[in-house]
């Protein structure tokens, strides 16, 4: 080939490749576009799409009911793919694609470079699962974090493991940075009640087999184990702890309390409790939202869908108060919620946008199910 | 834009035009482009520094690197600790970064030197999980968190705080790694790395000491890949371990050999499209990446020494 | 639990983790062998083959049930269909690139690895899904250790197919022909014998192996998704190189070595779970610089 050809044909590739990035895709005009940033590609996927399901499940909702101010919502997926850069491009092109806000957020680490992206442009933005302490301080004042911080979680955990008089415990988290960071607020709060953890175990993302693991448990024989990572691989965990002969308390922390945990964990998952916002089975007033995913996506919700629907669902009515897709009047209207009604429980912030109360409760794992726990140790409920 | 294997075009008026063309199109995108688009240009001006670091290694010197993301931690790393930990200015990063990573260009090198491609792909490769696995696990690099709020640099008076401006320094870095692999490859060490890829017994008959050679190119390429980590680092104002997967080395392999390894305009072209051809395919939704590998496996098929490849036959 | 419990347990532990390293390790040493590709897709065969085996271990449950009556034959076809698999990605992806440049096949199976990866996630809507079976935790006590039917099936199924695999590459004509390949395709070419045949077969037998390492870790574990093949697919890498790639029973020997570092490096106080895969790396690089052509590896004159 010659080289005129050859240059003349990566000129011609380049150009069609700038070309395409120039384009993008075709929303009606008249919509209110309401990004959802969650990762959609990678290991990260599974989670992504249960929360994208029930963002979208909200909007038809709303726009069967006629939508909000008469406009119609359309959502804008924007895969971060659990990866800060393509986080900061999906964040980019939401922006450039004139969304009124986004919802979503799922890997603290691909939301956090995004605050000062929708920061710079005043889009609101519900955080509906991305919990890290991190996002706290990194936020602008445009972002919503609806999802407990982790501190209320470790509150909950310490307080059963004190009621059920656990004395020595063993956490194991899979080494990224939502279930490290649980793991190590949990091990500082233990530690300083002069308690003992005698094994803290890091597994790496998608390992099957734990055996090892639960061999080196078994032989440190804590009172309690206390799972902080996923219920994909928290599942397999806890089911060979169980056939492993680990007989003690097992504890699951909020990314666990899909109903798929019992799926894949069998009747291993019976007696576990699982720390969580309050999830949709048992809840009355999410009963109709659970019936209503099962129905559309042919598999129970995932860990954050409530939360993502609550997210969406607050995000219309904070434009419903600001009286139109006015950026900064609807961060003003988010900033003064009191008291939303969301599935997951009532939505109110404090003054660094977090939300206002701990959501935690503790669930148990009974007959196939979760159950509303409300034994010694429990939290008050919402 | 020029390379010893293409002269005419280098020498030629119209490669010299076109070449100034494209350097003053990439000048002037900020003009008319928006956020997004500069995001994803930046992204790619900062592959195309790696990949040319990589290249070094993989198109030169013909040595397989499977843990590249090492280098990129390495200089991101630096950055974050140099700024965060210690409080001092984000440039001193540059030449702390460069030191380190050549420090961790010779680690790898040196256990490699005896080792056949493929072992050499799996040594490359469990060092760059060893470097991810221990950022990880050091409470000083943040643990699984990572660093935040790394501060922004300013740079005469003037604070790089917009994405036009690191698409400027990106652009920078990238002409910068240009001129450097083109220098380098000329040069009496771009010569011995290709004389050792195509004949390592030769070179050493010849005199060519092969340790050495070898060792030169990882330093350099760890070089370029921490430069380029310390501005990621900047830009971000947050690292992550989850950054520097062997994913991330396998997706700056890929832009190399993809665009034709050995050849700058080649790896350039690699990387542009490494980084662009995802983008493009976002409005598909969750079919992006599908689509994308169903091309790159078209690409391979069609053009199997890259899209632009050097004139050298690659046994 | 007693010191000596504990390591005897872990032992298990790393013998049973070894022996599916060891069966996906084959198949990666096999292809390695005969045309010198790391067949980066090799992972996702397995992963594949998982979900295959799913499909029809569903299907047949309802009159085989979900015992071993029903598993058996859904690994056996689940084989079938992923080596089929195996040979039609050999024909299109690979077999075009057969002299071209090694790093360009390399980055083809990378792309292979990617739409098989994907494709399956637009499937299942990248949800896991949960691979139920009937198979119980019934076992014998083997002094300390408690060892279950399923595990010994496990890791006995794996001894047979290495087994079977090793003496067909030995004492076959067929194994022959690999085995003149890899040393010399063009001669081969030369010799009547036909290559790209010989090589579609390594690909079926390599493929299916994963396949069925898949399979049984769908029922051992009880769980698959369309990422599951990435880590092993890792994990059988090293495990080959350690053994010594291209070589059968080094893959053999490198995957249960593989299982057993992993197993103790756990064990082992300030290493743990935490720097576990630093451990297993480390050991890798020190033993490679010291052996560079693993455990049963030839050294060899080759160019990239």
């Amino acid at each position: 080939m010659s080289l005129g050809r050859t240059t003349r044909g990566v000129a011609a590739a380049v150009a069609a490749l700038a070309l395409g990035l120039a384009s993008s895709a075709p929303a009606r005009a008249a919509d209110i576009k309401i990004g959802a940033m969650v990762p959609t590609s990678g290991s990260e996927a599974p989670y992504g799409i249960d929360m994208l399901n029930a963002i979208r499940m909200a909007a038809d909702q709303i726009n069967a009911k006629g939508g909000v101010l008469g406009e119609k919502i359309s959502i804008i997926p924007g895969d971060d793919a659990c990866d800060p850069q393509a986080a900061v491009n999906a964040a980019s092109k939401l922006v450039s694609q004139g969304v009124t806000g986004v919802v979503g957020g799922y890997c603290s680490g691909a939301t956090l470079p995004t605050l000062k992206i929708y920061g710079d442009a005043h889009v609101p933005f519900v955080i509906t699962a991305s919990n890290s302490t991190a996002l706290i301080g990194a936020n602008p004042g445009n972002a919503f974090m609806i999802n407990s911080t982790g501190y209320d979680q470790v509150k909950t955990a310490v307080d059963l493991f004190k009621a059920k008089g656990i004395k020595t415990i063993a956490i194991i988290n899979e080494g990224d940075a939502y279930s490290a960071d649980l793991a190590k607020l949990t091990r500082a709060a233990w530690e300083k009640m002069g308690d003992k953890v005698v094994d803290y175990e890091v597994v790496s993302k998608g390992e099957q087999d734990f055996s090892a693991v639960v061999t080196k448990i078994r032989a440190a024989k804590p009172d309690a184990v206390f799972w902080t990572a996923y219920y994909a691989d928290g599942a397999l965990l806890l089911k060979q702890l169980r056939q492993g002969g680990y007989t003690g308390m097992i504890a699951l922390g909020d990314g666990n309390n899909s109903p798929k945990l019992f799926q894949l964990a069998g009747p291993a998952a019976n007696g576990v409790y699982c720390f969580s916002n309050p999830t949709a089975n048992f809840l009355p007033s999410a009963k109709t939202f659970t019936e209503e995913y099962v129905k559309q996506f042919h598999q129970q919700p995932g860990p954050y869908s409530t939360l993502s629907y609550d997210g969406m669902m607050l995000m219309a009515h904070a434009i419903q108060v600001a009286g139109g897709p006015d950026k900064m009047k609807i961060i003003a209207a988010l900033k003064a919620t009191k008291d939303f009604k969301g599935v997951a429980g009532p939505i109110s912030f404090t003054p660094q946008n977090t939300l206002a109360r701990s959501n935690f409760v503790v669930l148990i794992g009974q007959g196939g199910k979760w159950a509303l726990y409300t034994g010694p140790g429990a939290p008050k409920m919402p | 834009m020029s390379t010893t294997t293409a002269p005419a075009a280098a020498r030629s008026p119209r490669g010299i035009a076109l070449t100034a063309v494209v350097i003053l199109a990439a000048l002037g995108i900020p003009l008319v482009a928006n956020s997004y688009q500069l995001e994803v240009l930046s992204e790619a001006w900062f592959y195309v520094l790696l990949c040319l670091g990589l290249n070094i290694v993989v198109g030169y010197a013909g040595l397989l690197d499977l843990g590249y993301a090492a280098f990129f931690a390495v200089g991101a790393y630096t950055a974050g600790l140099v700024t965060l930990k210690l409080g001092l200015s984000f440039w001193l990063s540059l030449p702390l970064a460069v030191i380190a990573a050549s420090i961790a260009g010779v680690v790898i090198g040196g256990p490699t030197l005896r080792l056949r491609s493929d072992y050499l792909a799996i040594v490359t490769l469990g060092f760059g999980e060893m470097v991810r696995i221990t950022v990880r696990n050091l409470s000083v690099t943040g643990g699984a968190s990572g660093l935040v709020g790394i501060s922004r640099p300013w740079l005469f008076g003037y604070k790089l705080n917009s994405i036009g401006s690191y698409y400027y320094i990106f652009l920078a870095l990238a002409l910068l790694a240009v001129v450097a692999s083109h220098r380098l490859e000329r040069s009496r060490i771009g010569r011995a790395w290709k004389y050792v890829r195509s004949d390592e017994d030769a070179a050493r008959a010849m005199g060519i000491n092969h340790a050495t050679i070898k060792l030169s190119a990882y330093v350099m390429g760890a070089i370029f890949a921490a430069i380029g980590g310390c501005f990621y680092a900047a830009k971000m104002t947050a690292i992550a371990p989850e950054t520097f997967t062997f994913n991330q080395s396998l997706l700056i392999l890929l832009g190399v050999v993809l665009g034709g390894r050995g050849k700058i305009p080649g790896v350039i072209l690699g990387a542009i499209v490494v980084v662009v051809a995802p983008e493009l395919f976002r409005d598909i939704g969750s079919m992006r990446m599908l689509v994308f590998a169903l091309s790159l496996l078209l690409i391979m098929l069609l053009r199997p020494a890259g899209i632009w490849p050097e004139r050298w036959r690659w046994g | 639990m007693p010191l000596q419990e504990i390591l005897l347990q872990q032992l298990a532990n790393g013998l049973i983790l070894g022996s599916f390293y060891a069966l996906v390790a084959l198949g990666y040493s096999m292809v390695y062998g005969v045309i010198k590709l790391l067949n980066f897709a090799h992972g996702d065969l397995y992963m594949v083959g998982a979900f295959a085996g799913f499909g029809c271990l569903s299907l047949f449950s309802g009159w085989l049930g979900a015992g071993w009556a029903g598993i058996v034959p859904s690994i056996l076809l689940s084989m079938v269909a992923v080596g089929l698999l195996g040979v039609v990605i050999d024909r299109i992806a690979y077999r075009p690139l057969r002299e071209a440049p090694k790093l360009s096949v390399l980055i083809t199976a990378l792309a292979v690895s990617m739409v098989l990866e994907n494709t399956v996630l637009a499937f299942t809507g990248g949800q896991f899904t949960a691979f139920s079976t009937d198979l119980g935790f019934a076992g014998i006590d083997l002094g300390l250790v408690h060892v279950t039917y399923t595990q010994m099936v496990l890791v006995g199924t794996s001894i047979v197919l290495m087994v079977v695999l090793e003496l067909f590459v030995s004492r076959t004509r067929y194994g022959r022909a690999m085995r003149a390949i890899a040393i010399d395709p063009d001669a081969c070419r030369l010799m009547g014998i036909d290559v790209n045949r010989t090589i579609a077969l390594t690909f079926f037998i390599g493929s299916a192996l994963a396949a069925a390492s898949g399979v049984l870790a769908g029922v051992y574990y009880g769980s698959i998704n369309f990422f599951m093949g990435f880590l092993i697919g890792l994990k059988a890498f090293t495990a080959a190189v350690i053994g010594g790639i291209g070589n059968i029973p080094g893959a053999m020997l490198g995957g249960l070595l593989l299982g057993l570092l992993e197993a103790f490096g756990t064990q082992i106080p300030g290493i743990g779970g935490q720097w576990k895969d630093v451990f297993v790396f480390a050991f890798l690089i020190l033993f490679l610089v010291f052996r560079p052509t693993g455990i049963l590896g030839k050294p060899e004159v080759e160019r990239m």
